[in-house]
């Protein structure tokens, strides 16, 4: 699925910055993949038979849109009843005529119409008919392989599989037809008949020579074939015109194996073939009558035909055109077909309400965000809701959830979908399968999570929703049970060492979201407040800060000395006792959930798994509060360092940089600081080492990641004699010095100056390096060329200072280049606690945002400038990247 | 203030003088500047014109040299002791404002209330 991935940035000082970067909540996902048709569409064409009777006939279709199956398909003419007349004669009146062919090759299908007869005379819907449904021909043209695992029969759900490849198509030659049989599923069925259309058809089909591909994961897998209807579109004409037909003989015969258990579309891509149909050369050869496929508009006119199953086949050739093609999804909302859809969700018919769901989820996946919009005005939200709600049929709940899930990446739908469905998803997806039960059955053995699609859909759906900003979280934090259901549904994964799947990185990330903030929003929290005051207003905070802009040094060192006495008294960990078992969001800061968040970093393979894990410990560590300060001290307990330092080799570099963040706020406690120090320090040198001069061309460290890494690095050797010097038995110093002389990006020379100007400052050091070379003015003319780039970084807010880079201490260069020169005569309000009361009223920490994919709203406390908001966020997508960041300076 | 590329700027400015203050060995003003155009102008909130690449005054701190001289936050800064201000980098601007030699600099200062006002004047 692609992810929509968006950050956010986040201010730019580092080391001043509050002491606890977050991470920030996760973006959004993905959204789900567009489906693709699967279900049969039944495809009405008109038919102009020689005689001149015209006869309409709906075709059902099977959308396997994927790959254009090219099936030499023999028609089988069917009666008017459906069934297909063997007798093996002429092509099939009008069916049998290229057109058709063309779709059913595509298809896998009969003659289109045949196949239409078939399946209105079975109510208008494959359905699951358990057997293939016609006649053999048909039969063979099961739905698609792609069909959903999960579904035995061969119910002509979505098609998967469509097994014409069209990646071949370019293969085909302008002779004679190599024609790779796609589709076919039985070869049994075709006979290669000189069926003069037939042979455009098949040219026109991808070959499926390898088999269709299978698409297990129907649900929100991509689809990955091309749109066969587009294919075969295009290559129709040219097909024809080469061939005129005649390829039919050349045809080598179909693999049988092509697809072994693929369902053949039941000619679904018949109404490709019409479509592509309409050439006239083509119409023109043919003596036949033909059809033409229904336009646009006439489909969404058959939603409102009085008979139902014109009404579920319009639905279901509605979701196939729909499928991968923008442009039609554009032209369904402009010629008003969403209310269309979204009125007949609430359809008695199951099968209408079936389509009709899919045919929504097509038009609502896309980056295209108008479609998500119109839904939501016509009330889809609810509607699909309640569908939900009332729904048995899985693959109906499937669509719903996958519609759902597509909808809620759209933001302005988040708090909509929260409104009208949090607590249907919750109870009627999220608990049941997580396997959670609310009173817990002391007799039987907890039950297992199901990683059904339907759960997998709906976490997604509530991944994104519950990026949407503090008021989303918390909602979702109070709404009863999911809390307690997504832990279970995670325990029971670890538990049965099945971590690397989609649903549980959604749950992790829904985990890591709902953590965020949580010292500032779950009620209560100023119970457990501790240490510094929230407002910078008291003279001992000012004082605080004062100090801090004194220098890197003093203030932190401050803090760092009443840091460390804070945790001390915590060093035997007593927990405050409880009475009752936690429940609800309560359960996302136990003690408990960091042996949880472990297991997963240790056992997870899959990296969006691994980030956000390490998020949620980056979260839950960066509280002012009681319960962060006991879950640092559990991380150590639990020996969890040492399997976050180990993830620091990972290549990936979002988890390095949630990684290296997480430490960092984990080394607030001054154990897991100096332990850290000691164990960390020779991967995160490594990782500046390797940002510097990377090992690999392509290897290089993202810019968040760098700055992440050093300004962890900086957090753990300030106010630490013992890191600063296993920092330098790491060989750190030359390699920061490298990276800020080398590095491109101001933000990382600016990190690194810092960390070296931290380094600097113990005196204790100073001989050690001065031995290795380093003279005070080549330190600092590292340190101040790292400086050099004026634009110091101060991402966001245009009035955003910059740090102190420059320590009067240090000072040896050419005066003039100083940033920052603290205003302590002036009194407390110097620029440095504005910056200060910014900065902690944000909370998040450029670098300590775990985030994901969507922009995060802009924290309200913030003091935000007018004019333009924050730009998104930085990790991704950059916008603002080419330009400079906006500095200034004070003089 | 709109900028028209070839066009000499006029603007209605206020002098503004002000006089160092010595803070061990660093002269501060007391403000902050931002802009130049080496910088983004869609960031500047105090610009009319987001692309104006001007030197503006994004902070002023209490009682420093420059708020005793009238600065004002969100003023465009057009010279400074006769140096242009208005096409120049941050960089140059800063150098301009904190060169050690000159105790005193007087900046030649514009902003919009300015400019309203003597539109007022002349109407009536």
């Amino acid at each position: 699925m692609p992810a929509e991935l968006r950050q956010e940035q986040s201010p730019g000082s580092q080391a001043s910055l509050a002491t606890m970067p977050e991470a920030p909540e996760v973006l959004e996902e993905t959204v789900t993949v567009e489906e693709d048709p699967g279900t049969p569409t039944s495809h009405v064409s008109i038919v102009t038979s020689e005689d001149g009777t015209t006869r309409r006939t709906e075709t059902k279709v099977t959308k396997t849109v994927k790959t254009v199956t090219t099936r030499t398909v023999r028609q089988v003419p069917v009666g008017p009843d459906g069934l297909p007349l063997l007798d093996g004669g002429p092509p099939l009146g009008p069916f049998a005529d290229g057109p058709l062919d063309r779709h059913f090759l595509l298809r896998g299908g009969g003659p289109a119409a045949t196949l239409s007869r078939a399946y209105l005379s079975s109510g208008g819907s494959f359905t699951d008919g358990p057997e293939p449904r016609d006649v053999p021909s048909y039969g063979s043209l099961s739905r698609g392989l792609g069909v959903r695992p999960a579904r035995g029969a061969l119910c002509p759900g979505p098609v998967d599989g469509c097994f014409t490849l069209p990646g071949r198509r370019e293969a085909f030659p302008a002779g004679p037809e190599p024609v790779p049989p796609a589709g076919r599923s039985q070869p049994e069925r075709f006979q290669a008949e000189p069926y003069g259309l037939e042979d455009d058809t098949r040219s026109l089909a991808a070959d499926d020579e390898g088999g269709p591909e299978l698409e297990p994961d129907y649900g929100t897998a991509t689809r990955r074939r091309p749109e066969c209807g587009r294919g075969l579109r295009s290559r129709a004409y040219e097909d024809v015109a080469d061939d005129g037909g005649e390829l039919m003989e050349e045809r080598p015969p179909f693999p049988a194996a092509t697809a072994p258990l693929a369902q053949p579309e039941r000619g679904s891509l018949g109404s490709l073939d019409r479509v592509v149909r309409r050439s006239p050369s083509v119409d023109s050869a043919r003596k036949e009558p033909r059809w033409r496929d229904p336009e646009l508009p006439e489909v969404l006119a058959m939603l409102r035909h009085p008979v139902d199953p014109v009404k579920a086949n319009a639905a279901a050739y509605l979701q196939h055109l729909c499928f991968e093609n923008e442009g039609v999804k554009r032209r369904v909302r402009q010629l008003r077909g969403l209310p269309l859809l979204v009125a007949l969700l609430d359809h008695p018919r199951a099968e209408v309400r079936r389509r009709a769901c899919g045919a929504l989820r097509n038009l609502s996946y896309g980056r295209d965000t108008d479609n998500k919009a119109a839904i939501r005005d016509c009330g889809g939200v609810p509607a699909l809701v309640r569908l939900l709600r009332a729904a048995r049929d899985n693959e109906v709940r499937e669509l719903v959830t996958g519609t759902l899930w597509n909808l809620s990446s759209y933001e302005p739908l988040k708090m909509v979908i929260i409104d009208h469905g949090l607590q249907t998803l919750t109870h009627e997806v999220i608990v049941p399968h997580s396997g959670w039960e609310r009173e817990p059955n002391e007799d039987s053995k907890p039950r297992d999570a199901e990683w059904t699609t339907v759960f997998k859909n709906t976490s997604g759906c509530l991944r994104n929703v519950s990026s949407d900003g503090a008021e989303a979280r918390r909602r979702l934090r109070e709404c009863e049970g999911l809390v307690d259901a997504l832990l279970h549904a995670l325990q029971s994964a670890v538990g049965r060492k099945d971590t690397d799947n989609k649903s549980v990185e959604n749950c992790v990330c829904i985990m890591r979201n709902l953590s965020y903030h949580v010292h500032k929003e779950v009620p209560g929290a100023d119970r457990y407040q501790e240490a510094e005051p929230g407002p910078p207003g008291g003279a001992a905070g000012s004082q605080r800060r004062r100090r801090d802009d004194a220098g890197c040094f003093g203030g932190k060192k401050a803090k760092g000395k009443k840091d460390g006495e804070m945790d001390r008294n915590f060093d035997t960990l007593d927990l405050p006792k409880r009475t009752e078992a936690a429940k609800g969001f309560e359960l996302l800061y136990q003690p408990e959930v960091v042996r949880l968040y472990l297991s997963l970093l240790t056992e997870s393979r899959n990296f969006n798994t691994l980030e956000a894990a390490a998020g949620a410990l980056q979260n839950l560590s960066a509280g002012n509060w009681m319960w962060a300060t006991y879950i640092r001290a559990t991380v150590r307990k639990e020996r969890g360092l040492p399997v976050l330092v180990e993830l620091l080799q990972s290549e990936t570099d979002k988890v390095v940089r949630a990684v290296a963040i997480a430490l960092r706020n984990l080394s607030l406690d001054r154990r897991n600081k100096d332990l850290i120090g000691s164990y960390a320090m020779a991967e995160l040198v490594r990782n500046v080492r390797n940002a510097q001069a990377p090992s690999r061309p392509g290897a290089r460290l993202e810019e968040d990641t760098v700055v992440a890494v050093l300004n962890t690095i900086h957090e753990i050797v300030s106010d630490s004699l013992d890191n600063a010097r296993s920092l330098l038995q790491a060989r750190g110093v030359p390699a920061l010095v490298a990276l800020g002389a080398a590095s491109q990006s101001v933000r990382e020379a600016k990190a690194a100056s810092h960390v070296l100007q931290t380094v600097w400052s113990y005196k204790e050091l100073r001989g050690a390096l001065q031995k290795d070379g380093w003279t005070k003015a080549r330190f600092q003319s590292a340190a101040a060329t790292a400086k050099g780039p004026k634009g110091a970084p101060s991402p966001g807010g245009f009035d955003d200072s910059t740090l102190p880079l420059v320590d009067k201490s240090l000072d040896g260069e050419k005066p003039g280049s100083r940033d920052v020169i603290p205003m302590e005569a002036l009194g407390p309000d110097g620029y440095s606690t504005v910056d200060r009361r910014e900065r902690r009223a944000r909370g998040s920490d450029p670098t300590g945002e775990a985030s994901e994919k969507e922009p995060l709203k802009p924290d309200p406390g913030r003091k935000v400038p007018p004019g333009p908001s924050r730009p998104a966020v930085r990790l991704v997508d950059a916008v603002g990247d080419a330009k400079p960041q906006p500095v200034d300076s004070w003089v | 203030m709109s900028y028209i590329p070839g066009q000499p700027v006029t603007a209605v400015v206020q002098r503004v003088e002000i006089h160092k203050l010595r803070q061990g060995e660093n002269l501060i003003l007391g403000f902050s500047i931002g802009g130049g155009i080496d910088q983004d102008p869609s960031q500047n909130p105090f610009s009319e014109d987001k692309t104006d690449k001007g030197i503006y005054v994004t902070r002023v701190s209490e009682g420093g040299p420059a708020e005793i001289a009238g600065l004002q936050i969100g003023d465009k800064i057009m010279q400074v002791n006769g140096w242009d201000m208005t096409m120049v980098t941050h960089d140059q601007a800063r150098k301009r404002l904190t060169k050690r030699s000159e105790e005193v600099v007087r900046l030649l200062v514009t902003r919009q209330s300015l400019q309203k006002a003597v539109q007022r004047s002349m109407l009536s």
